[in-house]
């Protein structure tokens, strides 16, 4: 609790601030002082109570997480927001304190009325930061991502509905009973497909995707990257905690030759859609902003994969894939973002020459972009290894082909998307410049938004152990304990 | 000196050649050269001990890495390895010393080049399946960077061929070690715990060809080996000699150490077609290479036939043709090495041409005796004359072919003849041609050898002749690699 009131009090204090004219880097001084001092509670306070409450769990699982999210939420802070500088610091990072308060808050909620409150405070924060440069771009992406937010929001709270009156409880653990008890009833399945529904559009899954072009493209980078990082983190341990402790008889299969309908078996086809468009639509874009939301939503398919093989160690691997995802499409984000302030814009080929122009930002970018690509030895390669080999491990038992349908088409869809990636790095490393090699200064707080992510992902790439384990053996517990 | 020295060393010098500041780039050769001896001899020291003392346990290192899947890091180096590893050393000081005149951003250049060798070297002391399959990918990415940045003909287009060829393959070897993984029982990546584990046949049926195909594209097996002559000739020198030296060794260990010992009863269903294909990788690729015009496709197809031996030796799966495979594998390594070292550096950074037809006009006999004389010693070695490595391995290949089906080898005799016709052809053509165009006699000579390339040229010959004349310690290295317990379900013991 201490976690939050430090964050909501500095947004309000950074709102109040506006008017004072303050400049720019004290926007983002304020709010990295409000991330550090939430971080500190974090790490230092008593926990209010070590089991936490019906509504909000504050075991092991939702600290690692609420770490993450601070984090992850500092980096983005640290990117470069815009084009042009954002006009009142005041209130945007305000807003993005907010928005990471709700984010923290949904990291634990135990109740789905009180999780779609925390995600909707998160939500209406996002769709307000896409909106925030007065440009027409980013009026589309806002109205976009409200438009079909809203709507999954519908659906969110019909879902949650439907389940609450079938199962007469909101918490998760009493919706589990209540399922165990009787045998899946019409409503109950419907109520479970709109909650996915609604989660998915969270984690930009096809055929809820049609916002995430329109927002990595137009809303200022400081928010995509919290849309894409921070965000899709929680959202997929939303997605974990919902489906694994609340449906875990609902499950159904997704393995070959003994598919049931369940949530299994549609995450799986979620996953094969999202991967197949978003690999597919990635390979056509010329703008990198562009071509990075196909790539979150190809990223969503693999994680989907993972998530439909119904096992704790799957997940686990998601939710460590998730914050390596994270990582580096936020460092490549926050290249771009400089990128568009020394060349006007985030064609493909305003990069090229940048090992000239800038080896840093070169050399990052590589890491960044090969570990989305899954190469060794960045983070992005145990991930997807570990995504891919417990995925089946936990759906092929006693010889049978399980999942491999899915893990393989994943395996090569995951193999061609290197094909664009390379398109960019082609440019960066074996391209000369077309103008000459004048730069803008990097800020070094912006460096570090580059620098810090970049050597998470070769610490975690080398010694992926370091954040699995945690992760793996703080699900089970979470699992255990439900 | 371990042979950890081979890793550390070349991982270790692809940072250090980062270090000199932008006027001293051209000391990043030195560090080069420093980091692949260190590898080359403690490659060479380690073989000669394991000569000593066969019967000593195998080196060996092994400690927890991802212990919630089960994953170690786990080297080891048994004779096949050390081999293996002695090659790669010595490509890798001929790679160096053929580049020593790379002037465009030299330490980027050797960065890549020592870490596609730290991955060689890694993928052939691996007993980890995740470990190997790291090592495997890491060599991937230098691969493009070498071509794209540094490379000569159509290279973006090579580099991004290659690339895709060679991901793509991985993503099959990643469906087969993680189906392996999962049927196992999802504890251990370990080789020997995967090739213990007893697969059910329909799983062994469709998982070896997956497992075996992901190895063999980049062992450049027919029909999926088109990627092998376009990247060669866009390939910077030491890269082709890297490419078609040490990494197409990579697919065929990978075949010979993981998709074989995993999957035998699917080996056993699929290696007369394996056999097949390899039979038509060495006639096509021998005819193709007769029809080229540029000097460095001619080696790229003949790389291409040449490899096909090595894919039979692995179908074959008897004793003599496994340890001919591997022979193979180091012959080629080192014949190819040569090659691709003369043709790239010696004659095209002098001639500014690799098309046979312009390289008639400058008679090298004449105007560069010494570039001449190699050239037909690493041609005479790549026909499979007796006295050079080739001869060697394509006969113990061929021996242990006859056990298994002996009408394949008419097409291996064929495939014999044209080899030595294309040979013949370009070794003609650019050293003897057989009218001398007029202006030949009055043309400056072009600049003689340096010593850097005298140097590489005279190592890489040296150790071809060595394994033509005297095979025996190879063998013996070769036959204690077999004797490891991985290769129990193919090659059981007397």
């Amino acid at each position: 609790m201490l976690v939050l009131a430090a964050l909501a009090m500095l947004g309000a204090a950074m709102a109040a601030d506006r008017k004072s004219g303050k400049p720019f880097s004290a926007g983002v001084g304020i709010a990295t002082f409000g991330i550090l001092l939430a971080a500190a509670a974090l790490l230092f306070a008593p926990p209010v109570a070590e089991t936490g409450t019906p509504l909000l769990a504050n075991d092991p699982l939702a600290r690692i997480f609420k770490a993450v999210v601070l984090g992850l939420g500092l980096f983005s802070v640290w990117v470069p927001p815009a084009r042009r500088e954002i006009e009142n610091p005041g209130e945007y990072y305000a807003l993005v304190l907010f928005a990471l308060t709700g984010l923290m808050l949904t990291v634990g909620s135990n109740h789905l009325l009180f999780l779609f409150v925390a995600l909707e405070l998160a939500s209406l924060s996002l769709y307000l930061l896409a909106g925030f440069p007065r440009t027409p771009r980013a009026a589309e992406a806002s109205l976009k991502y409200f438009l079909f937010g809203g709507v999954s929001a519908a659906f969110l709270l019909f879902g949650i509905s439907l389940l609450y009156g079938v199962s007469h409880s909101a918490t998760l653990s009493g919706v589990a009973q209540a399922l165990a008890a009787g045998r899946p009833s019409l409503p109950g399945m419907t109520g479970l497909a709109m909650v996915l529904a609604g989660l998915g559009f969270k984690l930009a899954a096809v055929p809820f995707h049609y916002w995430a072009p329109d927002v990595y493209q137009g809303a200022p980078a400081t928010t995509v990257a919290i849309v894409a990082a921070a965000s899709k983190a929680v959202g997929l341990l939303v997605l974990v905690r919902v489906l694994q402790i609340g449906f875990p008889l609902l499950a159904g299969c997704a393995a070959w030759g003994e598919m049931a309908a369940g949530w299994s078996l549609w995450l799986a086809v979620l996953a094969a859609a999202s991967m197949i468009a978003g690999n597919l639509l990635a390979l056509a874009q010329t703008g990198v902003r562009r071509l990075l939301a196909y790539s979150a939503i190809a990223n969503t398919g693999y994680l989907f994969v993972a998530l439909a093989a119904a096992g704790p160690k799957s997940a686990g691997a998601a939710l460590f894939y998730v914050v390596v995802y994270g990582l580096a499409t936020l460092g490549a984000l926050a290249v771009t973002a400089d990128v568009e302030r020394d060349r006007g814009d985030d064609r493909v080929c305003s990069f090229a020459g940048l090992i000239h122009r800038s080896p840093f930002q070169a050399v990052c970018l590589l890491v960044f972009l090969t570990s989305l690509a899954g190469v060794p030895p960045l983070a992005g390669f145990p991930g997807k290894f570990a995504l891919f080999s417990n995925a089946m491990a936990e759906s092929a038992t006693a010889g049978k082909p399980g999942l491999v349908w899915l893990v393989g088409l994943a395996a090569i869809l995951s193999a061609a998307s290197l094909y664009y990636y390379l398109a960019v790095l082609k440019r960066v490393f074996a391209r000369e410049s077309i103008t000459g090699g004048e730069r803008g200064t990097m800020p070094p707080v912006h460096a570090l938004a580059v620098a810090l992510p970049a050597a998470a992902l070769v610490v975690l790439g080398v010694f992926p152990a370091l954040l699995l384990e945690p992760l793996t053996r703080a699900l089970m517990d979470t699992l255990a304990g439900r | 000196m371990t042979p950890t020295w081979t890793i550390s060393s070349a991982f270790a010098g692809a940072l250090l050649v980062l270090l000199p500041p932008a006027r001293m780039a051209g000391s990043a050769r030195i560090i080069a050269l420093a980091a692949s001896l260190v590898g080359m001899i403690a490659a060479a020291l380690s073989c000669l001990a394991r000569l000593n003392h066969p019967d000593a346990p195998v080196w060996r290192f092994d400690a927890p890495w991802i212990p919630c899947m089960g994953i170690r890091f786990h080297l080891a180096a048994d004779g096949l390895s050390l081999t293996l590893l002695l090659l790669t050393g010595l490509i890798a000081v001929a790679g160096v010393l053929f580049s020593w005149n790379v002037e465009k951003r030299p330490r980027a250049f050797f960065a890549w080049f020592l870490t596609i060798i730290g991955g060689v070297y890694g993928v052939f002391l691996s007993r980890d399946a995740f470990l190997l399959f790291v090592c495997y990918e890491i060599v991937i990415l230098p691969k493009y960077m070498l071509i794209a940045i540094w490379g000569s003909t159509n290279r973006e287009y090579g580099a991004m061929k290659l690339t895709m060829y060679s991901i793509g393959a991985s993503a099959l070897i990643l469906i087969g070690l993680v189906a392996a993984y999962a049927a196992a029982g999802a504890t251990s990546f370990d080789l020997l715990h995967l090739a213990g584990a007893d697969y059910p046949a329909a799983m062994q049926a469709w998982a070896f060809p997956v497992l075996f195909l992901g190895f063999a594209v980049l062992a450049g097996m027919w029909p999926f080996h088109t990627w092998a002559p376009t990247g060669h000739v866009a390939a910077p020198t030491a890269a082709s000699m890297l490419l078609a030296g040490v990494v197409m060794k990579l697919g065929a260990f990978g075949a010979l150490c993981v998709a074989m010992p995993l999957f035998e009863q699917g080996l056993g269903l699929w290696k007369p077609l394996i056999a097949g294909l390899a039979v038509v990788g060495i006639v096509y690729g021998a005819l193709t290479a007769l029809a080229q015009k540029d000097l460095k496709f001619v080696i790229g197809y003949s790389s291409v036939s040449h490899m096909g031996f090595v894919l039979l030796g692995l179908a074959a799966a008897n004793h003599w043709g496994l340890r001919g495979a591997v022979l193979q594998m180091i012959s080629h390594g080192v014949i190819a090495g040569l090659l691709f070292g003369i043709a790239g550096r010696v004659v095209y950074e002098r001639t500014r041409t690799r098309d046979l037809a312009a390289l008639r006009g400058f008679d090298l006999w004449r105007s560069l005796p010494g570039a001449a004389v190699a050239f037909t010693l690493a041609t005479a070695a790549s026909m499979g004359l007796p006295g050079f490595s080739g001869f060697v391995a394509e006969i113990s290949v061929i021996v242990g072919l006859w056990k298994v089906y002996p009408w394949l080898t008419v097409g291996v005799a064929i495939g014999i003849i044209i080899t030595g016709a294309f040979s013949l052809r370009a070794l003609q053509k650019t050293c003897f041609p057989a009218r001398p165009p007029a202006d030949a006699a009055t043309a400056p000579p072009l600049p003689p050898l340096t010593w850097p390339e005298i140097s590489a040229i005279g190592l890489l010959l040296a150790v071809s002749l060595a394994i033509g004349i005297y095979p025996k310690p190879w063998v013996v290295l070769i036959d204690d690699g077999l004797r490891s317990p991985l290769f129990q379900s193919i090659l059981p013991l007397p």
